[in-house]
């Protein structure tokens, strides 16, 4: 059975992503789909929090053995190149097939780093730790926004969500399959991107069989009831010492009034900040959604004017 | 006299008695050099690491009662490498071993320290531009006097304290003893002029 997944001829965030996802007759990891063709038409074009999405999903398709196509209709001028120069196909699949094909050189590698509006996509590998992660995807924030008046705390802020989301990918993702960070500065929407993605098992997966020892208190919440709790008193497998990680990780983004975007494999919710947290009442939840294993953070911090 | 706890603890309680009115003096720990060099401090692996490094290093200075972390050329620390490094050191040796940090670089990484220690229910004495602050725990109304009167003296026994603040002695006692507990103080016995023991606190500075 094919799966078709047909992204909008507009700008693709999760939310168009997530649309795009579900608009599709059979989920891609349905065990009767074994191929899968992703369709980019002409003004369609990737941000990058569905960037990094489309890459896991794309990869652990192909993972599955599934025949896995991305059909670019504008080819290379269009946003394949953009996904191009921020290293997507540098780190996607060598099994997934691109259609018109495969580009030629590989645009990060041409303009990596010199290309001050546009970010990389870096590679989360538990078993290879680059020390200097966080701080590469934080000069790339502030070589967009330096000259803001904000942009000393927001290099404080972002250095420190880098690195407390990167090491959450290490801690519950146990998978082959690599984890990915990206952020991107939009300066016309007067916001930064901040997305962190990894295939693994998934935030509740690995927390949920410890919820009953550790905070029996939580056991009765719902997903979205939990998420808001981890991310506003830290909760965390290991007991109540910990889980002050991906808490004081939120606290930095709401400084900047962040909006946070977590997708888990079948559900998503989106939090908004009010009263300088994160509340259950002003959260969005979608569940039963199509299966995407993994985390997958973003977090959309606004910049002042 | 013997406790059953750290050896350092023993040695410390032995020496007591037998020079009791003398305060302790600190050791500088620069926190870089348990870090292999690195200017950057992330993550729990990286962490726990360097609390093993500590360790060893802290169990191997058993006369020493007093640790100042320099955080010194380092230019960043997420809280997770906090909580399992700087502020897990001070909590797995709190009671017998006081730890203040100095030479913290900016807000941000303050804030950071403060988060992991206040998940800890840690008290954290931070040397501030010359000041002393506590980040983490904070003591309860009920002993903050007690902390404020202990901050100001190099050493205090709970008599001096009730005698300034006009109260029993045993309730004075009580809540030295609370912020002994709690991390925000530490503290060597010693004999009281009617013979009895008595202890002495000092503050973490």
């Amino acid at each position: 059975m094919d799966c078709r997944i047909t992204l909008p001829p507009c700008w693709v965030g999760a939310n168009e992503f997530e649309d795009a996802l579900r608009r599709s007759d059979t989920p891609p990891h349905d065990s009767r789909v074994f191929s899968v063709l992703i369709e980019f038409p002409t003004q369609c074009k990737v941000m990058v929090d569905a960037a990094i999405r489309l890459l896991s999903l794309a990869n652990q398709l192909d993972q599955c053995t599934k025949r896995v196509r991305l059909s670019f209709e504008e080819g290379e001028t269009g946003t394949m190149g953009y996904l191009n120069r921020m290293g997507f196909f540098d780190n996607l699949s060598r099994g997934v097939e691109v259609i018109p094909d495969w580009p030629s050189t590989s645009g990060k590698r041409r303009y990596g780093g010199r290309n001050v509006s546009l970010v990389e996509i870096e590679r989360i590998n538990r078993n290879h730790r680059d020390e200097m992660l966080p701080t590469r995807l934080t000069d790339s924030i502030m070589r967009s926004c330096g000259d803001r008046q904000d942009a000393p705390d927001l290099n404080g802020a972002a250095w420190t969500i880098f690195a407390e989301l990167i090491d959450n990918v290490f801690s519950h993702s146990d998978t082959p399959l690599d984890g990915y960070a990206a952020l991107q500065v939009y300066s016309g929407g007067g916001h930064v991107r901040v997305a962190v993605s990894d295939s693994g098992l998934g935030i509740m997966q690995t927390l949920r069989p410890a919820l009953k020892s550790e905070f029996p208190k939580l056991a009765g919440l719902t997903d979205a009831e939990l998420l808001v709790e981890i991310f506003r008193q830290g909760v965390s497998r290991h007991g109540s010492n910990r889980g002050c990680g991906l808490k004081g990780c939120a606290a930095k983004a709401i400084k900047f009034k962040a909006d946070l975007d977590v997708r888990m494999p079948r559900n998503r919710v989106q939090l908004i900040p009010a009263h300088g947290t994160y509340q259950v009442n002003t959260a969005y939840c979608q569940n039963e959604l199509p299966l995407l294993w993994g985390t997958h953070l973003c977090f959309k911090i606004l910049l002042k004017a | 006299m013997f406790q059953d706890t750290a050896e350092g603890v023993i040695r410390v309680s032995v020496s007591n008695t037998m020079q009791a009115l003398e305060a302790p003096t600190s050791e500088t720990i620069v926190l870089k050099e348990f870090m292999s060099g690195a200017s950057q401090g992330w993550g729990r692996e990286q962490g726990r690491l360097v609390y093993n490094r500590l360790l060893t290093f802290v169990e191997s200075r058993a006369g020493t009662l007093i640790f100042v972390i320099s955080i010194s050329g380092i230019d960043r620390m997420d809280i997770s490498f906090a909580s399992e490094s700087v502020v897990e050191v001070a909590r797995k040796f709190r009671g017998s071993k006081g730890f203040a940090v100095a030479d913290v670089p900016d807000a941000d990484m303050l804030e950071n320290l403060e988060a992991a220690a206040a998940r800890a229910h840690q008290p954290l004495m931070v040397n501030k531009e010359g000041r002393m602050i506590v980040i983490g725990l904070q003591p309860s109304q009920g002993s903050t006097e007690a902390f404020r009167f202990a901050l100001t003296h190099p050493m205090v026994r709970a008599a001096q304290f009730a005698a300034a603040a006009q109260m029993p002695i045993a309730n004075a006692s009580m809540k030295f003893k609370q912020l002994w507990e709690q991390g925000f103080l530490l503290r060597r016995e010693s004999v009281a002029e009617s013979g009895g023991v008595e202890f002495v606190y000092f503050r973490i500075a």
